[in-house]
């Protein structure tokens, strides 16, 4: 009897301390993530008033309709869509190859190498990325000196502070997070399906086309949401690349806010960024995510 | 025999890499170019700027800044996310993948956003910690505990519980079964995930943008304020610093964890 008091404790305790674990982070998330942007949704419903940032009990649709009345506005939002998605498209033509490679390359320090390099450039700062972007792309950067020097152009070509140079900024950025979600889901594809294929007389290409490329579609498609919502988050990229001449929502946010003060009109754009960003990490989430674990 | 790998994807392969990898190659470079800026082909290399960087009151006090806020982050980080990732490995329940998918959701949603959150929070609460370290140590956390909680959920997810459990079943309380069974076996999943959780914050822009102030600037902020006007190449030495620091750790990780494990499946 004993004994079997012992384990009820025992299991008892073990069950709290279970939850113990996980209360620390709950509250730090609560407290620090979930009651901020709460605020900051509810001060959106705010009326505007410039220096004043603190949540008033006085609700308006003011910000929403002065958003979806202004075509400046309703440009920017259709502005970042239209880029992240592009943007989402290209990164995955130029991943697709090198997580391919990847994924078939077994020799393990070929393959751990590959993967090192795809990983410190994930975790290298932006900023010092878009330093060398920028040295390369700027109107006296290498590209241009070239081009200059082999007499094929006059005068630079403009191949940053506009909507160009923010694309190759963003796919630059987003690169490795589709590499490595494509990885995952192109080294589960069992090859006896395509060498299946291949016995029944299809030739290499279409092997490919028919069998190894709808078999990464899960991939595919996390991988060009996850680009998606990370590409069109970036504050980064469009100041650096666009030289603030491509207006993308967080360009907004941070005008309204750092340079007018205007803080419920900045939350305003702010949650409407949040919940297309929000929207596509649901279906992301949903498609069951895949193989970048916690990494991407 | 025919060869594995296509050629045309080979080749599309290699371009890409080249893509992802020159800029980071020419920050190198910039920073050991002998002349004011990078030209091609480059006039000769010298260590001018990356000792300009060493004695420059900017990039260095920033570099330094970021170090210590790293350091601060990894500490709380590891420590609050290596207890979720066991909660989360030992328990099913109904939300469980939600409350997953939340702890690591701040991952991929807009860091200018729940910047200005923070931002607007600390001044309507009145907490003082706005524009200092301590409100971007807050931002920062929040950014590097999901990277602990996948590294240590990976490697939880091949730890075989049975012997956590034999432990127990042999008299040992559940603390120590953890310390003495759990934890070793874990141990350098929580390394790997700490080392995450420090570059994640040491090269964070975002998150930063509305928290910091010229006397507490982050090395990424401390650059993209120089870079919006000109290039300085004292800022490309910075950056080969950050770049070693980054390998480096990418290095440490691996020892530590198989990287190619951790990247696949998991479902913890």
């Amino acid at each position: 009897m004993a004994g079997a008091k012992k384990n009820l404790i025992a299991g008892l305790s073990q069950h709290q301390f279970k939850w113990l674990l996980v209360v620390p982070l709950v509250a730090f998330f609560v407290l620090f993530f979930v009651i901020p942007v709460g605020l900051l949704l509810a001060t959106s419903f705010n009326p505007a008033k410039v220096g004043q940032v603190a949540f008033v009990a006085d609700l308006s649709l003011d910000n929403y309709i002065r958003f979806f009345s202004r075509s400046n506005y309703l440009m920017a939002a259709g502005r970042s869509v239209f880029l992240a998605s592009i943007v989402s498209v290209i990164t995955l033509v130029i991943a697709y190859p090198m997580a391919f490679v990847i994924a078939k390359t077994e020799h393990p320090a070929r393959n751990t190498f590959l993967l090192i390099l795809v990983l410190s450039s994930m975790q290298l700062d932006m900023v010092i990325r878009l330093y060398g972007m920028m040295v390369i792309l700027g109107d006296n950067g290498l590209i241009n000196q070239i081009l200059k020097g082999m007499g094929l152009t006059e005068g630079p070509v403009a191949l940053m502070y506009n909507f160009r140079g923010v694309v190759l900024g963003l796919v630059q950025f987003s690169l490795p997070f589709m590499i490595l979600t494509l990885v995952g889901v192109i080294k589960a594809i069992p090859p006896s399906l395509e060498e299946a294929a291949r016995s029944l007389g299809a030739s290499r290409r279409r092997a490919f086309m028919r069998v190894t490329l709808p078999a990464s579609m899960p991939g595919i498609l996390s991988g060009s949401l996850l680009v998606f919502a990370l590409s069109i988050s970036s504050y980064i990229v469009p100041a650096l690349m666009g030289g603030f001449r491509v207006g993308v929502l967080p360009i907004h946010i941070y005008q309204q806010v750092a340079e007018s003060a205007r803080f419920q009109f900045g939350a305003t754009i702010a949650v409407i960024l949040f919940l297309i960003s929000a929207t596509a990490v649901a279906i992301y989430l949903r498609l069951g995510n895949r193989s970048s674990g916690g990494l991407a | 025999m025919e060869r594995k790998i296509p050629l045309p994807i080979l080749l599309m392969a290699i371009l890409g890499f080249c893509f992802l990898l020159f800029p980071i190659l020419i920050v190198v470079l910039a920073g050991l170019t002998t002349g004011e800026f990078l030209t091609f082909p480059p006039k000769g290399l010298s260590l001018r700027w990356v000792i300009s960087f060493l004695n420059s009151e900017k990039y260095l006090s920033a570099f330094f800044f970021s170090f210590k806020l790293a350091l601060m982050t990894m500490v709380v980080s590891t420590a609050l996310g290596t207890a979720a990732a066991l909660f989360l490995a030992r328990s099913r329940f109904v939300g469980h993948a939600a409350l997953r998918a939340f702890f690591l959701s701040p991952v991929v949603l807009p860091g200018v956003v729940v910047g200005f959150a923070l931002y607007a929070f600390f001044i309507t609460s009145g907490m003082g910690v706005s524009r200092t370290i301590w409100g971007l140590w807050i931002g920062h956390i929040l950014y590097s505990t999901p990277y602990v909680i996948g590294t240590v959920g990976a490697s939880l997810a091949t730890f075989d519980v049975s012997l956590e459990e034999a432990a127990r079943s042999l008299g040992a309380s559940p603390m120590r079964a953890f310390r003495k069974v759990t934890f070793p076996n874990i141990a350098q999943g929580v390394q790997a995930g700490s080392i995450f959780a420090f570059i994640v914050s040491f090269g964070q822009f975002e998150v930063s943008l509305f928290l910091s102030a010229p006397n507490s600037e982050p090395l990424p902020i401390a650059m993209y304020n120089s870079l919006r006007y000109k290039f300085e190449p004292d800022a490309a030495a910075a950056g080969i610093f950050a770049i070693t620091l980054v390998i480096a750790s990418v290095l440490l990780t691996n020892r530590l964890v198989n990287i190619r494990r951790l990247l696949d499946r998991q479902d913890v």
